[in-house]
């Protein structure tokens, strides 16, 4: 048996990144509002994932953040695009287009 | 009725059920576990558990204030499994960026841990296995081996035991043979060190570049202060990896040195173990066996400690186990208080001196020869195997007067030998004497005699020949007290003493009227004057010894004995007997004897001229 989910899995994975910078390019978010987003696409299903990889694109320079005080739980940290990150989301935006036209073409085809 | 703990969560404060907070507990160890060697790993760490504290905070209200089971069921289901998120950030690191990406580290690495599930005693071997990727069994094969040499193979494990944890949680288990850490062996792990830090450095140098073209003076300040204390933790990071392996290295050396020689394991060298010392200097029975145990304490504690410390940092280990240090501190201690106790009792035995004199009297003759008696000792018995150049037995230790003794083993009896010394003085009668000092320490008075009593010294006279011992001897019963034995030849005046070669090492600062040094004195014959002794036979002689070592047959050398396969051949100053195979040949002044093939010869000067 072919275990899908897994593929399944890995397919959101790999757009996650891509889905992170697009929510953020609406408007600076903290990671509960990024992480609603996400569910509600059901792109995201556990919210561990998220936390390495906001790291991570802030590490890269994509990313960067200011904190504000909540007033009902402990300060947040919002996250926003940086100027490289606008950049490489459109970068990244073409090749996605790109990618779903190819798919696409090769799914119907073989239809 | 359950109990709650109180607990801080990104500085929101929860009142949480036990079983609830040790299964949050759990679980965020097991989360920082993963993130723990990945870069921002603690960043990472701070969201999550603001997170956490946020989810909590909902759960929770002024009806509802403490945190459930169920809710930390509900956190965990929402976050997930550390096992399912963890991965990803090494799983995107090998995604194509447009930008200079660098590497980030890789989240599970492989960490050192007790493997419990295939352990034969404490899991050290299987879990190093792990580590290392090897098969276990060589490692024990190999600690085996080692426990013969001094233990040293239970010592490390005991140690390896006590510093490097258990994998208990399933994610310690996955990090026990998590990621292969591309560490094969401890250099690699010291270069990848190094490396990290010449990375962060070129990294920060390009931040510096950006700064430098403008950027906000606030988040420049803020580099710099990141920039030295990562540039310093790196540097830190490679020094504690070197300091850590020269821990380990030389905890085992020292350890090999202190069984090799306290405990008498010496296979290190061959010279007089220590525990032969302490067993001559302490007491018998309590004494000896707390000194013992002291002293391998004193030193043993720390060196298991540098061992222990260098183990924790090469491996992280970051887990203390803390009745260790506390308990190693206590028993370090206890040694110290049983070597001072010995040391105060022993000290107590050297209170008091007592010297005891024996005069012999000898029987006169004009000349006595004076040497060593060689056979005193059985060389073979001593543990000295050095000898010096000319091929002689070297029974010097140490170079100093109170070094000069040794231990000897007779079939396990051992005994204490020290080197006598001789003097020679006018003596007030017409007397030959030779008085006996004995001298050693005790508790006491009465006890201090008796030792100086049981020193045992020979002296001996065959005919004109006076032979000393040239160590004096102390059974182990009596202990090492300082025992010396100084021996006195009191020589009237008008005698004459030969002092033999073999004396050399015996003769100990005599008085002579030319102060001629004690080397210089030997094969000389010395009269004793009214003013002290002086040498008859020196005139004409040069300092330069050499001459005399030489046996050939001189005839300048007035006066030589010499008996070989040739025959004998007495030289005196008026005299000559020689018997060879020319046959016998007597001369002297006045008269000469001659046997030989011719038959019996008398020759006298006064036939001659008549």
């Amino acid at each position: 048996m072919v275990n899908s989910e897994n593929t399944k899995a890995q397919m959101r994975k790999g757009v996650l990144e891509l889905c992170i910078l697009s929510i953020l390019s609406q408007g600076d978010a903290y990671p509960t509002e990024i992480i609603e987003k996400l569910k509600e696409t059901k792109l995201v299903v556990v919210e561990g994932t998220l936390y390495p990889l906001l790291t991570r694109l802030k590490n890269t320079g994509l990313l960067t953040y200011r904190w504000e005080e909540s007033t009902s739980g402990p300060p947040r940290k919002y996250y926003m695009l940086t100027e490289i990150g606008t950049t490489y989301l459109k970068e990244l935006h073409l090749s996605w287009y790109e990618l779903v036209d190819a798919v696409n073409k090769t799914i119907n085809k073989q239809d | 009725m359950n109990k709650t703990v109180t607990i801080n969560i990104s500085g929101i404060i929860f009142h949480i059920e036990e079983d609830a907070y040790d299964k949050l507990s759990k679980y965020l160890s097991t989360i920082k576990g993963y993130f723990s060697n990945a870069d921002g790993g603690n960043e990472i760490m701070s969201d999550i558990e603001a997170r956490i504290a946020e989810m909590l905070q909902s759960k929770t209200s002024a009806v509802k204030q403490v945190v459930l089971m169920s809710d930390v069921d509900y956190v965990m289901e929402s976050m997930g499994k550390p096992e399912e998120f963890a991965g990803d950030t090494q799983d995107n690191t090998s995604g194509t960026h447009g930008y200079d990406v660098e590497p980030e580290e890789k989240s599970v690495k492989r960490k050192l841990y007790r493997d419990g599930d295939s352990k034969v005693l404490g899991g050290v071997c299987s879990g190093i296995g792990n580590y290392f990727d090897f098969d276990a069994v060589w490692l024990r094969i190999a600690l085996l081996l080692l426990f013969f040499f001094a233990g040293t193979g239970l010592l490390l494990y005991i140690i390896l035991w006590i510093a490097i944890p258990e994998a208990k949680t399933t994610a310690e288990k996955l990090a026990m043979k998590g990621e292969k850490a591309d560490i094969n062996n401890i250099s690699k792990a010291v270069k990848e060190e190094a490396e990290h830090l010449k990375k962060r450095m070129e990294k920060y140098g390009k931040e510096f570049q950006n700064m430098a073209s403008g950027s906000a003076p606030r988040n420049a300040a803020e580099k710099t202060v990141d920039f030295v204390s990562d540039v310093l933790i790196n540097i830190g990071r490679v020094l504690l990896k070197v300091l850590g392996i020269c821990l380990v290295i030389f905890g085992v050396i020292f350890f090999l040195g202190l069984s090799g020689s306290v405990f008498g394991l010496s296979f290190l060298s061959d010279s007089t173990n220590g525990s032969d010392w302490i067993d001559m200097l302490l007491m018998d029975g309590k004494d000896f066996y707390l000194g013992l145990t002291g002293i391998a304490i004193f030193v043993g504690i720390p060196i298991i400690m540098m061992i222990y410390a260098g183990v924790k940092i090469l491996f992280k280990i970051r887990y203390t186990n803390r009745w260790v240090n506390l308990s190693a501190g206590i028993v370090w201690l206890v040694g110290f208080l049983m070597l001072f106790y010995v040391g105060v009792r022993t000290g107590g035995d050297f209170n008091k001196t007592a010297k005891v004199r024996e005069t012999i009297t000898i029987k006169p003759y004009e000349t006595l020869y004076l040497r060593m008696h060689e056979t005193a000792i059985n060389y073979d018995e001593l543990n000295i195997s050095d000898r010096d150049e000319e091929g002689e037995r070297n029974f010097r230790i140490g170079n100093g007067r109170n070094n000069d003794y040794m231990i000897g083993n007779n079939k396990g009896r051992k005994y204490l030998l020290g080197h006598a010394q001789l003097n020679i003085i006018k003596s007030q009668t017409d007397k030959i004497e030779v008085v006996i000092v004995k001298e050693a320490k005790g508790n006491d008075k009465r006890k201090a005699s008796e030792r100086a009593k049981n020193i045992s010294y020979m002296i001996s006279q065959t005919d004109s020949i006076l032979e000393f011992d040239n160590l004096f001897k102390v059974a182990n019963a009596d202990k090492f007290r300082a025992q010396d034995i100084s021996v006195i030849l009191k020589l009237p005046v008008g005698k004459t003493v030969y002092l033999d070669k073999s004396l050399e090492n015996v003769m100990y600062d005599i008085e002579n009227v030319t102060n001629t040094y004690d080397g210089n004195m030997i094969r000389r014959r010395w009269t004793m004057t009214a003013n002290g002794l002086k040498c008859v036979d020196c005139e004409g002689l040069d300092e330069d010894d050499e001459t005399y070592d030489d046996y050939s047959t001189n005839e300048e050398s007035e006066e030589q004995v010499k008996i070989n396969v040739n025959g004998v051949n007495i030289n005196a100053k008026d005299a000559q007997i020689k018997v060879d195979s020319n046959g016998v040949n007597i001369n002297s002044k006045e008269s000469k004897l001659t046997i030989d093939e011719n038959g019996i010869h008398v020759d006298t000067k006064k036939q001659k001229r008549k």
